[in-house]
């Protein structure tokens, strides 16, 4: 099963997923030229003054695109399913069906991961560069939550997109709307440090939420 | 499986709405509470009390009213410049004269809010010269973290300055230093009238006290009684000059750090909580004056310069959760949910359960109507139990979020 | 005795509260070929989607080779070939991906005949499916089923999109396939002249009722039309018993029915009803299924 269903995946998201990889690199390639340039301008050790006590986030131009990474991806992978309601031939692909849905979100899942991580990876290196660990550190604890909305927001996508009810997609489009700001409230640089693990966890358990709209689908809800 | 990919949707569902319907909620109905502003007078020897009610009133303890000008006159050293124009500045007060430069000399202000002690600290800290000779204090190329050792980070090159580490390290050492350090306090910023270096905590919960001085380490270690654990140490610089900083400690008591003699001055009052309350501290020619600030109350501690307790002022008002809004929120939710904390710096769940047990009525409420759905839409009562459980346990939450994931399941 | 390739026990099925039909039952013997015919909306793609597992019965079950619709095994899906209506495929994908995508998938992948009928399209090796014509994307969606080599195969309204000519040939073709395999076939088209030459037998569904379900061969001899011109336009036939059905227009009236042309004739002479041009019609298929169903 999973050589054919990787196989399936890969060819909806490939030019996408390498499309998103490239922009997210470019946004920190970015982000590192304009570190580059305010040092130079205003001097690395006020810089640093301003990142550890005035409040300056470096590292915010980074805020919504693990999200927008996220979003690409469930579209680019459920919505060709639900054309035309195409995700019937992926039912009836001789694997059952939880493990058929399972796989695909294990597989967008794990291809999100490795884009992030290449982010992370890159991020923290050309970071390490001008900055100390003790403030890269915060700044990925700044990050995390906003690299979970983007699995989170994946999770939602793939939820609402498998609904057949319109009704119910608008209802569960309201939870994702409550559910997604968690990520993103305003606080000091590492203010999420006490509260991202459980978000990890909420994230987690939020994986297996396309089940619930498969099950729906296939109960022939309308 | 299934069924439990709907039931982490619902708790996905309820702990949004545990969020955003309060949130609205509150933005609809939300009226300010307008708390006291109390001062002390060494005038009268009486606490000002000013209301901003429908119009702003001054008043004292006994209930006096006052017109602006009186009240401004009866805090001489609040109002000094107003009164020094008004040519209306007492001469002296219980004896002492009223020198302008004395009473600016001796005014300080210090506010501590939790959220400043509740959140994340940053572990990179400059060191600044302490006699540079200049006027001004400059930012220095390096930073400094105490971790096995003092390391200066150079900003420019984000290299550690060797030299200068070991130089700091090694007098630390000397002087008894446990590494790591568990807390530094100072004042980072050039906008100050001198430089005192930093208090920091070792790991053996010492108190030291490091600065440099024409390029050279000075490290002093402060005796402190057995067993005295700090929450937070505020560093000060008041023109007085006589004290280096607050220090808040764990059993919620308040001291003075001298300067040059590195005393600890206690000031006779306890229960002063930095990570619950406001903490303000008012210093002026005669008084101390030390204000815990709460939801709903203001707690005002008067000493004179010595530290002798002097006069005490506490009152108390209605809070949100205790007016109408306030009541009917208790009553719609059975807790209300935030990201954020007013009294910390820090995002979490905070969770504030209803005061009062009206909830549970509703909640009831709520689970008869999903039970009188449950029967139209002729679903099976078992299968739906969880659910009604949900709704009696959430309320309003769980009511929306298994409406919102229909519970519709074959065998 | 025989065995079933599927078995539809006493369903019944509402969209909310408008029924769908009530106790339906039907039986496809293994190695038949069965054609549902019936109006928009008589419950042909709710039949299919119940046997495909898309859709919950309100009550009943259909069993496919003894298995329940709604929880098929994966081996007794990778038995069954489903084409979609509108012969929804993957269309992101080109015809080499989704052989390989397929070919990956079932084990008795066999991909000659999809090579067949690839070679005849002039498509392009990279050419997505997305943007091939409606009658391309039939044929890689029919080759796709036939290469997967099924022994049941579900076609929901296969014909739809395809060129007469090609029509013709493709169900030449499905039924020598069928027929030489010992393939099962349970199908819909809305071109009931393409059933005549494909399907053993039939199954007319009409709003809530099952009209007929017997071999075509019998069910063409059997059903009848006869055409007569009456004297009296008034005469009202709709009510007897024998009559399945009357079109009517001015006094030229078209009578079907089960009954012999004796019967009828002694129906008529009993009844006094006048009459001239009594004719018996030969139908095809269409003609009998309009017959049945009514023309509205």
């Amino acid at each position: 099963m999973w050589k054919a269903m990787i196989y399936k995946e890969w060819l909806k998201i490939r030019w996408f997923t390498l499309l998103y990889t490239l922009l997210g690199m470019l946004a920190v390639g970015y982000l590192f030229l304009k570190v580059q340039h305010d040092t130079t301008f205003n001097q690395a050790n006020n810089y640093w003054n301003l990142i550890l006590f005035k409040g300056l986030k470096f590292f915010s131009l980074l805020k919504f695109i693990p999200l927008a990474g996220g979003l690409l991806v469930a579209v680019a992978q459920y919505f060709p399913e639900t054309v035309n309601k195409r995700i019937k031939l992926t039912f009836h692909l001789p694997f059952n069906e939880n493990k058929v849905l399972l796989s695909m979100m294990v597989f967008g899942s794990c291809c999100l991961l490795v884009v992030y991580l290449i982010l992370i990876a890159l991020f923290s290196g050309i970071a390490a560069f001008y900055f100390p660990s003790n403030i890269i550190l915060p700044a990925l604890v700044s990050l995390i939550p906003w690299f979970l909305a983007g699995f989170s927001a994946y999770y939602l996508v793939a939820l609402i997109v498998l609904e057949p009810v319109w009704k119910y997609r608008f209802l569960y489009l309201l939870v994702a709307a409550t559910f997604i700001p968690l990520f993103f409230k305003n606080g000091p640089t590492a203010a999420y440090q006490p509260v991202n693990i459980t978000l990890a966890v909420l994230t987690i358990l939020l994986s297996i939420s396309l089940l619930f709209s498969g099950y729906r689908f296939r109960k022939g809800e309308m | 499986m299934v069924k439990l990919s709907r039931y982490i949707l619902v708790l996905i569902a309820i702990t949004g709405l545990a969020i955003v319907l309060p949130k609205l909620y509150w933005m609809a109905f939300a009226q300010p509470v307008k708390s006291p502003f109390v001062q002390y007078s060494a005038v009268d020897n009486d606490f000002l009390i000013l209301r901003n009610e429908e119009k702003t009133v001054f008043t004292n303890t006994k209930g006096e009213t006052f017109t602006r000008e009186e009240y401004e006159a009866r805090l001489p050293f609040v109002y000094t410049r107003q009164l020094l124009m008004n040519r209306t500045l007492p001469d002296s007060i219980n004896g002492v004269e009223m020198d302008p430069h004395q009473i600016s000399k001796y005014r300080s202000i210090f506010r501590l809010k939790p959220e400043d002690i509740r959140a994340p600290q940053p572990s990179l800290f400059p060191l600044f010269e302490s006699q540079s000779g200049r006027v001004n204090l400059e930012m220095p190329e390096d930073f400094f973290r105490i971790t096995w050792r003092m390391e200066f980070i150079d900003a420019e090159t984000n290299q550690i300055n060797e030299e200068k580490s070991r130089m700091f390290s090694a007098v630390l050492y000397k002087r008894g230093f446990q590494f790591p350090a568990t807390s530094i306090s100072g004042i980072p910023t050039t906008l100050k009238s001198c430089d005192e270096g930093y208090l920091v905590i070792d790991s053996a919960n010492q108190l030291f006290h490091i600065k440099m001085v024409e390029g050279k380490p000075f490290v002093r270690r402060v005796d402190l009684p057995e067993g005295l654990k700090f929450k937070t140490i505020q560093c000060t610089d008041n023109s007085d000059k006589l004290y280096y900083a607050y220090l808040f400690s764990e059993d919620k008591h308040l001291y003075m750090l001298t300067q040059y003699d590195y005393l600890l001055e206690h000031f006779p009052v306890d229960d002063i909580d930095p990570e619950k309350h406001e903490i303000r501290i008012y210093g002026d020619l005669l008084n101390f004056n030390v204000s815990v600030l709460g939801e709903g109350f203001v707690r005002s501690h008067i000493f004179d310069r010595d530290l002798n307790p002097v006069d005490e002022y506490s009152e108390i008002w209605p809070v949100q959760s205790q007016r109408k809004e306030g009541k009917i929120a208790a009553a719609l939710f059975p807790v209300q949910l935030s990201m954020t904390n007013p009294n910390s710096g820090f995002i979490n769940f905070y969770f504030q359960p209803s005061p009062a047990f009206y909830w549970l009525a509703v909640s009831l409420l709520l689970a008869i109507v999903q039970f009188i759905l449950i029967r139209k839409r002729k679903q099976k009562l078992r299968s739906q139990l969880p659910d009604l459980l949900i709704i009696c346990l959430t309320g309003i939450f769980g009511f929306l979020a298994v409406n919102f994931f229909p519970n519709k399941f074959f065998s | 005795m025989a065995s079933y390739a599927i078995e539809c026990n006493n369903l019944t099925h509402y969209y909310g509260k408008k029924m769908v039909y009530e106790n339906l039952n039907f039986r496809v013997e293994d190695g038949s070929i069965l054609g549902l015919l019936g109006k928009n909306g008589a419950g042909k793609t709710t039949t299919i989607n119940i046997l495909n597992g898309f859709l919950q019965p309100r009550s009943g079950e259909c069993l496919i080779y003894g298995e329940n619709s709604q929880h098929l095994s994966p081996s007794n899906k990778a038995r069954i070939g489903f084409l979609i209506e509108g012969h929804i495929q993957y269309t992101f994908m080109n015809i080499h991906q989704i052989e390989k995508f397929y070919s990956r998938v079932y084990r008795r992948w066999n991909p000659e005949p999809y090579w067949e009928l690839m070679s005849k399209l002039q498509v392009t090796p990279r050419q997505k499916i997305s943007t091939m014509s409606c009658g391309q994307r039939s044929q890689v969606a029919l080759g796709l089923i036939l290469a997967q080599d099924p022994d049941l195969l579900i076609l929901d309204d296969f014909s739809m999109g395809l060129d007469p000519g090609y029509r013709r040939l493709f169900i030449d073709y499905l039924r020598e396939y069928a027929k030489a395999q010992k393939k099962t076939i349970f199908t819909t088209s809305h071109i009931i002249q393409d059933m005549e030459r494909l399907i053993d037998d039939v199954l007319i569904m009409d709003y809530n009722c099952v009209l007929a379900q017997q071999n075509v061969n019998e069910f063409m001899r059997s059903f009848k039309q006869f055409y007569l011109e009456v004297e009296d336009p008034s005469i009202d036939l709709k009510k007897e018993d024998f009559v399945v059905n009357v079109e009517k227009v001015h006094n030229k009236v078209e009578i079907y029915t089960y009954e012999s042309e004796a019967f009828v004739k002694k129906f008529l002479e009993k009844n006094g009803i006048q009459h001239r041009a009594f004719q018996q019609v030969a139908m095809g298929l269409e003609d009998a299924f309009i017959g049945l169903t009514g023309k509205y």
